[in-house]
């Protein structure tokens, strides 16, 4: 809980941005408040080794991004409009919950795939074309985050 | 620096008139909703890189940075729930003809 | 430079008018909740280009960010309601 208040109050001064006494005891006591109203549930806190690994993870990500997006973009200026949409099931191996919510935002973050449907450790993906449905299916994007979430207790 | 921050603008530019064409030009829901992430994705990420290069070193960049991430946080969170309440509610993809 | 960013204004009206169309045309309720999300994201940018051609950055990136909450809490809801009513 006090991590979450020093938190909320970094984010207080980053925003206010004046030093004056008044404007810093008020957001302390604001960040404290809130905090306090929050703090009944907190559904997983990553450890520091975790958020590493997930900031590791994030240039390979935008790499990802810019690739499916020059796909995506070459395929809408076509005159002929080739798209050949598809649902299809992916059932991942990932037995942690902050993994799937991981997975299922960075498929949606990519363009040209988009997460329809979750359960337990199935997702429902609805993706613009082979090439991109066959990126899904390759495992290469799954296997990177149970790389990421290898040594956590399973709860799924 | 000014060059570095006009290049990414205008290369942001670029993918967000894709996405608008994209828009009025793709068949249904679900692939309308690939344009939007689109420019939520790359689109939003240039033109604001661009702009905070523009600013400089300091204050503003970093608050951009803030909107940019928050950006990056919510947007997967619309699109996800509009596209299950799309699809609970019964709605069919668009398919090709000859398949 | 300020000329630059005046025609990046003027090109970001247009393409919100480009979604506008969606919004008004969509031939289903998702589609229209879809187009509204686009513009609130338009509008984001927007509101930060104003605020380099005003130079009042600071002020106009607080507001885009309550911009991008509320859009949130508003998507999120009318998501809500329409995946319990179903279809209309």
């Amino acid at each position: 809980m006090f991590l979450k208040a020093m938190a909320l109050f970094l984010f207080w001064i980053l925003l206010s941005a004046s030093f004056e006494w008044i404007h810093l005891l008020l957001g302390l006591v604001f960040s404290f408040v809130v905090a306090w109203l929050n703090s009944g549930h907190s559904p997983f806190v990553p450890k520091f080794r975790l958020w590493l690994r997930i900031i590791l993870y994030i240039p390979w990500l935008f790499y990802k991004i810019i690739e499916s997006s020059i796909h995506m973009s070459r395929l809408i200026l076509d005159p002929a409009l080739p798209i050949n949409p598809q649902l299809i099931t992916v059932e991942s191996k990932l037995r942690h919950h902050a993994a799937v919510v991981l997975f299922g935002n960075s498929i949606t973050l990519t363009p040209g795939t988009i997460t329809a449907e979750v359960y337990r450790n199935t997702l429902i993906v609805h993706a613009m074309d082979k090439d991109l449905s066959k990126d899904i299916e390759s495992k290469q994007m799954e296997s990177r985050i149970a790389e990421i979430f290898k040594d956590e207790k399973p709860d799924l | 620096m000014e060059i570095l921050s006009i290049i990414f603008i205008v290369t942001g530019l670029f993918f967000l008139i894709v996405a608008a064409i994209g828009v009025i030009r793709l068949p249904d829901v679900f692939s309308r909703s690939h344009a939007v992430s689109l420019t939520d994705s790359l689109g939003a990420f240039l033109m604001l890189v661009g702009i905070a290069l523009h600013e400089g070193f300091g204050k503003n960049m970093l608050k951009i940075m803030v909107v940019l991430a928050l950006l990056y946080i919510l947007n997967p969170v619309i699109a996800h729930a509009t596209i299950r309440a799309a699809l609970r509610s019964g709605l069919k993809p668009w398919k090709k003809e000859n398949s | 430079m300020t000329t630059f960013f005046f025609f990046i204004l003027v090109l970001l009206t247009v393409l919100i008018g480009a979604y506008l169309y969606r919004v008004l045309q969509g031939p289903t309720i998702f589609d229209r909740v879809l187009g509204l999300n686009g513009i609130s994201t338009k509008a984001i940018i927007l509101l930060v280009v104003i605020g380099v051609y005003f130079e009042r950055v600071d002020m106009f990136i607080d507001i885009s960010t309550g911009y991008a909450l509320l859009n949130l809490v508003g998507a999120l809801a009318v998501a809500k309601y329409l995946e319990q009513k179903g279809l209309p």
